[in-house]
């Protein structure tokens, strides 16, 4: 069932086993998920493969380059940084934090924008007014500001990093969902289901939720990348996950200066970002293109 | 065609020769004086509202009451009065003012300015560090002729003309009383007027200030800069690449990166021991594993001084050994630190200490970590002295609250036991005392970080005291004290350095907190 | 309405982060100064009372004082804000220049290694921190090589450093929508219709596809250029522009309630002036389009 595409982006995908089977045939991006797949085993793995603890100082040692370099060893085969801290375990740990970071942020941030979304674009009326008023308030909140507010009452943490991009992110996309249940409120057997006798929540459950589950997987995809690329910049600025948790973000800011000098304490964190992060977005981009390619705004 | 070639030969050589003197001059006689700082802190441009750290750019603007020389000393070459006396009482000091100074808008300075200027700083809204001491210490200022002044004590005391010098505040910047009656306290605010070489032109915050020189100024002549920029950029990595690019002549750098400037030619310049790195807990201590001696002596054993001077400020930091120990003072007062004064890196004793007082399974200790201007590595530098502490047992928390949060909680205490850290700026034999006043005397409540009697008891002495003798005893006195009671974990001395460009010519930055002394650089010939 | 809401919870947020007088009072202050002091400010009034002082005067465009600065926030804001507007409005001009040309081109020979090279390309943008990339940047290109400024507003060259790494950000989701807009239409009876007509196959592709692509990138710059204006702070701090987020962060870091707020409400403010005005050129380059609301 497709719209006219003339009525703009928010249109319904077809109905859900033809869509799953059309991601069957297409071609899997394979290299995208081989990336986020090495990654993830990374971070599951990480104890049992990281050769140091990633939190052991050892200042005698500090600014070590990587193995090939004429001055590194194998005790240290991606060197340390400004504290002596290995580099090679402190990026295996560090893939822990991040993606747990951007996992649960986005998670959390769908979960809300869902539900609003789903709540809006059924009750209509008041309900959707009031809703909206909130989304369009918190969406032009600065997501930064949020978190450097945070960081500074209660002090930086993982938690305030999730909560602060959480509670800002999810009005970004609420509006997407809420449109999408608007235009299947109008449908046929929707309106069927309501005679039938079906309450608010068999409505949502059954007939709604799965039908714009397509659209949830697509922004959840392509937001963990930002998530992450946002808890660096708030690294940067002091508000991110602070020492001495290894995560990449941070890594990169503490060594920032270097770079020129001990080039890798900030490149092999950028290049993990790059690469986790460059996975999740053409992934999301082939998601989008397979699943619902109406989706343009994202 | 190939009889132009030479023609076009000959004319690009002549012209590449006429270039090359006006090049090589042009890079002699740069008329503008461009500087690049990591912190304009308040960025206000009245001097009562702003604290020490403004001096940098409000040097320029202002003249002082009494002049210093580059290393602090008092001079008569440098400010307003071109001689001072006392009274035998030492109550009435008497300040014999420079003739013929004018201000920006023309106004001529007299005594009226500096009473207008100093009741000013004195006054409910000033902010600035010394007020408090001034206010209760001076009881009138009297202006016989147009050039004295006389400012009479309460109590006797030989701190005045200090504290109206330009080691310390702004307490003693001479302001124009008629333009600020006239205009204003918030017009002046956003165009000040004053009387020294440069006057104010322009400022965006959290861009920049920019002066222009006047024609001739009695401190420096014609002055050789004919702009005097200040630039606020905190990316270390941005100020150098303006350093590189000529964009801007002074840039103050991160220890790290010396090195790298100094095999490019730039000339790099310290401040040595521009700031004292000291660490203090939470009041207050009792109930705390701190309140025994042998606890703190042994927090103090466990750091590797040398290893942090090294590791962590690149080299450029000496190991210091007195809490709250300002060193510039220690000459004028006649304090040496012995060799036994000089804390070992004894991490064994360190936990024998600690098993002696009952802590042998260690304990918890909360070290806030935050990064402070002229100390970019503060979070770095918290890190690695709580591996030393994990070390020796103490399970050292790192909370990374920024230095205005965690300032709040030291004030109210709310976070008994907790430490922090300072890097406290250098300064003379009264700087040192008006810090001691502050941060060792519990009477000043909020910021002592020592609570002990008879060092409160040896401060007070030192506020009544007129004889230079009695106060260098004292002050020895305290600072040996501290030491041995251990109230407090002094880690280094640091060095700041600057870079400045290859052509800009010799500059002494000198030793006066918070201010670069552009004087001689820009004195003219 | 939006406001409103906005204003409440920034007034809270910014009285949560703690208490400026630490900043601005000596060490040596006493209970009086701070009480005198707290009394001058207007801090020692009851929180509700302040609100609506604070609203009032708002309204007016008038934000009260900054307490560190001792200057009216509204004189700051008119000081930096249009720095902001500029960089952004350079920013989304440098990643125009690179989506379409890398959107086109990926639309036309869609499938082919070009459009996915084109696609990774854009990509790339969104998936470095900006901060690395502003600092390298400055570091490579400003320092070593000498071709740019590296820092504050000195005319036309030093847009260009702190634009790219701005609009870098920006250049994947423009071609994105330029791309699909492209192919969607390139699809479309319209453009078969034409094809057969016989107008030159260039023409097609430029003048009928560009036309209709344009407008999601229309929504989508609206959209993006308020966040551009919002969440410069990284740019701004390492090219030392003075702008508005390097206002607000300064502001978070002196606890400078006036500031914060002030800021806060001028994004708010910003953004809801972009979406209504992209809301009224979408209406005016296809009226037939009624946009679900």
């Amino acid at each position: 069932m497709r719209v006219d595409p003339l009525l703009g982006a928010t249109v319904l995908p077809e109905a859900e086993p033809r869509a799953w089977a059309r991601l069957y045939g297409r071609g899997l991006p394979v290299i995208p998920l081989g990336i986020i797949g090495v990654f993830v085993l990374m971070a599951i793995l990480a104890p049992l493969i990281s050769p140091a603890d990633p939190e052991e100082q050892s200042l005698r040692s500090r600014f070590r380059p990587p193995v090939w370099d004429a001055h590194g060893s194998w005790q240290h085969p991606l060197g340390t940084d400004r504290l002596g801290r290995d580099m090679l375990s402190r990026i295996f740990y560090g893939s822990r934090v991040s993606l747990a970071a951007g996992v649960i942020t986005v998670l959390l941030a769908s979960a809300v924008e869902a539900a609003v979304g789903l709540v809006a674009g059924y009750y209509g009326g008041r309900v959707d007014a009031v809703l909206m008023r909130l989304t369009d308030a918190t969406m032009s909140f600065p997501v930064i500001l949020l978190a450097l507010i945070l960081a500074v009452t209660v002090g930086p943490s993982f938690t305030n990093v999730v909560v602060a991009i959480a509670v800002i992110l999810w009005a970004r996309y609420a509006r997407v969902i809420r449109g999408q249940v608007l235009t299947l409120m109008e449908l046929d057997f929707i309106a069927q289901a309501r005679i039938a006798g079906a309450g608010a929540w068999r409505v949502i459950s059954r007939h709604l939720v799965p039908n714009t589950l397509n659209t949830l997987v697509v922004l959840v995809t392509l937001q963990i990348g930002y998530v992450i690329i946002v808890e660096a910049s708030l690294s940067f600025l002091g508000a991110g996950i602070p020492p001495p948790t290894p995560a990449w973000g941070s890594m990169i800011a503490e060594g920032r200066e270097f770079v020129t000098s001990a080039w890798w304490v900030s490149l092999f964190p950028g290049l993990a970002i790059l690469l986790v992060v460059l996975a999740f977005n053409l992934l999301g981009d082939w998601l989008r293109d397979t699943l619902d390619p109406k989706l343009r705004q994202l | 065609m190939r009889s132009a070639l030479p023609i076009v030969t000959v004319s690009l050589l002549s012209v590449a020769l006429a270039l090359v003197p006006a090049t090589a001059g042009w890079a002699q006689a740069k008329p503008e004086l461009s500087v690049a700082l990591s912190s304009f802190s308040t960025e206000v441009l009245d001097p009562v509202l702003g604290g020490h750290v403004v001096k940098y750019y409000l040097s320029p603007m202002f003249d002082y009451l009494v002049g210093t020389t580059p290393e602090g000393q008092p001079s008569r070459d440098g400010g307003m009065a071109t001689r001072w006396e006392n009274s035998a009482d030492h109550k009435r000091w008497t300040f014999h003012l420079r003739k013929g100074v004018k201000f920006h808008n023309g106004d001529e300075v007299t005594s009226e300015d500096v009473k207008f200027s100093l009741q000013r700083a004195m006054g409910k809204r000033s902010t600035t560090g010394y007020a408090g001491p001034l206010r209760t210490l001076i009881q009138d200022i009297e202006t016989p002729a147009p050039d004295r002044v006389v400012i009479v004590t309460k109590e006797p005391t030989l701190i005045i003309p200090t504290y109206l010098s330009r080691t310390l505040s702004t307490e003693g910047m001479v302001l124009p009383k008629k333009y600020i009656e006239a205009n204003g306290d918030d017009a002046f605010a956003r165009k000040p007027v004053g009387s020294g070489p440069y006057k104010f032109v322009e400022q965006m915050t959290g861009s920049h200030i920019k002066l222009a020189a006047v024609d001739n100024h009695w401190r420096i002549g014609v002055p050789r800069f004919k702009t005097m920029t200040f630039r606020l950029v905190s990316e270390e990595t941005t100020r150098i690449a303006l350093l590189r690019r000529g964009e801007v002549d002074v840039a103050d750098i991160s220890r790290e990166r010396v090195t790298e400037l100094e095999k490019e030619g730039y000339p790099v310049h310290f401040r040595r021991e521009e700031a004292i790195l000291s660490m203090y807990w939470v009041l207050p201590r009792d109930g705390q594993p701190t309140a025994d001696k042998r606890v703190r002596e042994a927090m103090n054993l466990a750091v590797d001084r040398a290893e942090i001077a090294q590791a962590i400020f690149a080299g450029k930091a000496d190991p210091a050994s007195i809490p709250l120990g300002l060193s510039w003072s220690f000459r004028d007062i006649g304090f040496k630190v012995s060799p036994e004064m000089v804390y070992p890196y004894d991490p064994a004793r360190a936990k024998k200490l600690l098993a002696d007082a009952g802590f042998a399974g260690g304990f918890s200790q909360d070290l806030y970590a935050f990064q402070l201007p002229g100390l970019p590595e503060g979070k770095a530098f918290a890190e690695a002295v709580s591996g030393y502490w994990q070390k020796i047992g103490i399970k050292t928390k790192i909370v990374p609250l920024d230095y205005p949060g965690f300032r709040k909680l030291w004030v109210d205490r709310k976070v008994p036991g907790a430490m922090g850290y300072y890097n406290i700026a250098n300064r003379d034999w009264i700087g040192a005392y008006a810090l001691l006043e502050k941060m060792a005397y519990t009477p000043s409540k909020a910021n002592d970080t020592v609570a002990d009697a008879e060092i409160d008891g040896m401060i007070a002495q030192v506020m009544r005291q007129t004889d230079r003798e009695k106060i260098n005893a004292l002050m020895r006195n305290i600072f040996t004290r501290l030491r041995g009671e251990h109230y407090g974990v002094p880690v280094v001395y640091l060095h700041s350095p600057y870079a400045t460009s290859k052509t800009l010519g010799k500059w002494n930055p000198g030793s006066v907190m918070y201010d670069l002394f552009f004087d001689q650089l820009a004195a003219g010939k | 309405m939006a406001l409103a809401i906005l204003s409440v919870v920034v007034f809270i947020l910014a009285r949560a982060t703690g208490d400026p007088l630490h900043l601005i009072l000596p060490m040596s202050a006493s209970e009086e100064d701070y009480a005198y002091a707290r009394r001058y400010l207007g801090l020692d009034r009851p929180y509700v009372e302040q609100y609506f002082s604070f609203v009032g005067k708002a309204m007016t465009g008038d934000f009260g004082t900054s307490l560190r600065a001792r200057r009216p926030v509204s004189e700051l804001i008119r000081e930096r804000l249009p720095n902001s507007l500029r960089l952004a409005l350079f920013a989304m001009c440098v990643s125009l220049s690179f989506a379409f040309p890398l959107g086109v081109m990926a639309a036309v020979k869609k499938g082919t290694w070009i459009d996915r090279t084109a696609q990774v390309i854009a990509v790339l943008g969104q998936s470095l921190p900006t901060f690395w990339v502003a600092i390298v940047l400055v570091e490579f290109v400003a320092g070593r090589l000498q071709w740019l400024p590296a820092g504050g507003i000195s005319g036309f060259a030093s847009y260009i450093l702190p634009g790219f790494t701005l609009g870098w950000f920006v250049v994947a989701g423009m071609m994105r929508l330029l791309r699909s807009g492209m192919l969607e239409v390139l699809d479309s009876e319209y453009v078969k219709l034409a094809r057969v007509k016989g107008v030159v196959e260039r023409r097609v592709v430029w003048l009928h596809a560009l036309k209709n692509a344009l407008i999601p990138v229309v929504t989508f710059a609206g959209i993006y250029f308020a966040i551009l204006v919002t969440t410069a702070i990284v740019v701004e701090t390492v090219f030392a522009w003075p702008g508005l987020g390097r206002l607000a962060y300064e502001g978070i870091s002196s606890r400078d309630f006036p500031v914060i707020q002030a800021v806060v409400l001028t994004t708010a403010a910003i953004v809801a002036a972009v979406n209504l005005g992209v809301d009224l050129l979408y209406a005016v380059i296809d009226p037939r389009i009624r946009h679900a609301r």
